[in-house]
């Protein structure tokens, strides 16, 4: 393929890449697997981009390929148990900003996380990544009456986790 | 203040901490080979057609000569020119939906494209098995319906050999080895499905029964 279309993908890839490493951090846990799934949805990103015609938001489309990539076409390349936890992956900077309740909380919150489904975590996700309804039904191919219904199902599940 | 704020509070602080990777890296990325489960799924059918349809090929001339002597050989020759007409009609269909897959389109609609492509590939693994089937049943029907004449192919050289036992024999042969290889078969898609499409489908379940 041209080196004109690699050089303007890598740059605007490059710009808009914390999307891709948002998207490994809600479906792995190590580091190993965030960098292969990473892996996969850069060459799936790369292989859609002559097709991409700019009809829809550069950010809009690498949510929906990175999203179909963890959930439809990423095929684990290890079947060994992830030895650490998602929120110790989280290496935050300020630590001191939380008090140990909310510390407790978001602990709780983020491996709760991890337990859901493959399409739970893709709402869960398009929901911090302050996504509409009509945007998160589009992504997945669902009614947005669904979508709230189910995104409303997962909220309360993440809540009595905390308040049981 | 929310719990649910607080971890969306949480999640956007991440940010800053997310790693960077150099365009470099980025361009050696892209040049490597994806794994994911399309590619892997083309690879499968397409030595599953090539397979199917090459089976016929490994039939010795000789059992053609003996087919003859049952005077069935317009009737395979009939019967091969339509299995390859349906061989193309299949390898046409596969073809339109594996282009039909597209990474862009959503979740839902691209997990209904993949198992569609799936399922025509699973379509002719079928037609295949009902196909030597129902040739297996009718040349041993034609076949034994003419004992002497099955016997007098097999046995060219007219060696003493008890009939009836030899029939039985060769019915029994027959029959095992179509079971086996049905059950090789059923082994083989298990594994398939197993490795490539059991959390494909698992996800795609989960996404029909949210919209019924």
């Amino acid at each position: 393929m041209n080196k004109e279309l690699e050089h303007k993908f890598i740059s605007e890839f490059q710009e808009n890449q914390n999307i891709v490493h948002k998207v490994c951090r809600i479906y792995t846990s190590d580091q190993e697997s965030h960098n292969d799934l990473f892996q996969e949805i850069t060459i799936q990103l790369w292989k859609a981009y002559p097709k991409f015609r700019g009809d829809s938001k550069l950010s809009t489309w690498m949510y929906r390929i990175g999203l179909n990539t963890a959930i439809t076409l990423y095929r684990k390349s290890k079947r060994s148990v992830p030895t650490q936890d998602f929120d110790t992956v989280l290496h935050r900077i300020e630590s001191t900003d939380y008090d140990n309740t909310e510390e407790e909380q978001l602990k709780l919150m983020y491996k709760a996380i991890h337990q859901l489904s493959d399409i739970d975590k893709g709402l869960i996700f398009l929901y911090l990544e302050d996504k509409n309804y009509s945007e998160i039904s589009e992504t997945l191919g669902i009614s947005e009456v669904n979508a709230r219904v189910k995104m409303n199902r997962i909220k309360t599940r993440l809540k009595t986790i905390l308040n049981p | 203040m929310d719990e649910l704020d607080i971890l969306k509070r949480d999640w956007k602080k991440q940010e800053a901490t997310l790693p960077k990777i150099s365009y470099d890296d980025i361009y050696k990325m892209i040049h490597k080979k994806s794994s994911s489960i399309v590619k892997w799924i083309l690879i499968i059918s397409i030595l599953e057609l090539l397979f199917w349809s090459g089976l016929n090929l490994l039939i010795p001339d000789s059992y053609l000569e003996i087919y003859e002597k049952f005077n069935l050989k317009t009737f395979l020759l009939v019967t091969q020119i339509i299995h390859y007409v349906v061989v193309v009609i299949f390898i046409y269909f596969f073809y339109n939906n594996y282009k039909a897959i597209c990474v862009s389109e959503n979740t839902n609609l691209l997990m209904k494209r993949i198992i569609k492509t799936r399922k025509t590939v699973n379509y002719y693994v079928y037609y295949n098995i009902i196909v030597y089937v129902l040739l297996s049943i009718i040349l041993n029907v034609v076949m034994f319906s003419n004992p002497e004449t099955l016997i007098d192919a097999l046995n060219p050289e007219n060696l003493n050999i008890d009939g009836d036992k030899f029939l039985n024999i060769m019915l029994i042969v027959q029959i095992v080895t179509l079971i086996i290889m049905l059950g090789l078969l059923c082994l083989y898609y298990r594994i398939i499905y197993g490795i490539l499409l059991r959390r494909l489908s698992k996800n795609y379940k989960e996404l029909a029964t949210m919209n019924n």
